[in-house]
């Protein structure tokens, strides 16, 4: 029975806005092809800003997708639990496949991600001049960062995760995940001298 | 000194919340989760750099499709073994009573109608009743 009045709005819904489509692709599994273009450009971008490189990001994607076809009847447990979906599953493999790719070209990527600095957003050059310089600063700071809190980064600000939804990728609670991403966020303010924040006595 | 407490954390959550919203054109208000940060001007601005900066990034058409097409031909494949039945080779336990040797080794055919747990019991029941005969 439905509740009325001041009752509803204290009802949490964990929805999956992915599930019909996860239930058609595991009837069918040719209907995979609408999670695949869905959700291919986040995949490929996660796998950029971690690899630099644009064919090894290619065959990263390339490597999730067919393991998350292959997978996809097994994620029905998960899919159950409280929070979960399709989404973090994904990225739960992105960052598995990121992780043995690392170990396995044994380097972590030297060159400086200078693609996002390409982008141009705006008519006002001089402004965005100068944005580049902060980004590339960014960056550069970002890039030190361990592993965690650079994913942590990424995840929020491309693939504009909630706080709850990275806390499931990296397998941390919600609060933690939260502080993570605040003192990443600090530590690149400090680095490009924008640490200007006022001490809380 | 930075302030790292969980207050100046979720302070920090709804700014980028709010400003990520902003990109679904949905209106928010800004300025009032922009205040929250009057403390935290680095991390502010910080957050403001990326949100701008970080643009998310599409493989090439080619490359889509090429992987649509390798999706789409595993798919069709598993769909298909699904649907007609696929050979597979699988090991034949040995019952206690079954003299070593008298149960062939064989393959079974999965799928269509014998693909049911309780199709797969009866087929090891009559290998094992022809194994005692």
């Amino acid at each position: 029975m439905l509740r009325r009045g001041k009752d509803r709005a204290s009802v949490l819904v964990n929805f999956d806005v992915d599930r019909s489509a996860v239930e058609a692709a595991r009837r069918d599994p040719r209907a995979f092809e609408a999670l695949y273009r869905k959700y291919v450009a986040q995949v490929y971008s996660f796998a950029l800003y971690e690899l630099r490189d644009p064919h090894a990001a290619e065959d990263l994607t390339a490597q999730v997708f067919l393991r998350a076809l292959d997978g996809l009847p097994g994620f029905r447990e998960q899919g159950e639990a409280p929070g979960s979906s399709f989404r973090v599953w994904l990225f739960q493999i992105c960052r598995n496949a990121v992780s043995n790719e690392r170990r396995r070209v044994r380097r972590h990527p030297e060159s400086p991600l200078d693609l996002a600095l390409e982008v141009h957003s705006g008519d006002d050059v001089q402004a965005e001049a100068l944005d580049r310089e902060q980004l590339a600063q960014a960056w550069r700071q970002i890039d030190l960062l361990p592993t965690e809190r650079r994913q942590a980064l990424v995840l929020r600000f491309v693939e504009e995760m909630s706080t709850r939804e990275i806390g499931e990728v990296l397998g941390r609670s919600e609060g933690a995940t939260r502080v993570l991403i605040h003192r990443a966020l600090q530590t690149v303010a400090r680095q490009i001298g924008r640490g200007s924040d006022v001490p809380r006595h | 000194m930075f302030p790292d407490t969980d207050d100046a954390a979720i302070q920090a959550d709804a700014y980028i919340d709010a400003l990520l919203i902003g990109h679904r054109r949905v209106p928010v208000s800004l300025p009032e989760t922009e205040a929250l940060l009057t403390r935290q001007a680095g991390v502010r601005d910080t957050i403001r750099l990326l949100e701008k900066g970080l643009p998310r990034f599409h493989p090439s058409f080619l490359f889509e499709e090429w992987l649509a097409d390798q999706l789409h031909r595993k798919a069709a494949g598993d769909h298909d073994a699904e649907a007609h039945g696929q050979v597979v080779p699988i090991t034949v336990i040995r019952l206690p009573h079954s003299p070593a040797g008298r149960v062939p080794d064989r393959r079974l055919l999965v799928g269509g109608a014998i693909a049911s747990g309780v199709s797969i019991a009866g087929a090891a029941m009559i290998a094992w009743r022809r194994s005692r005969n």
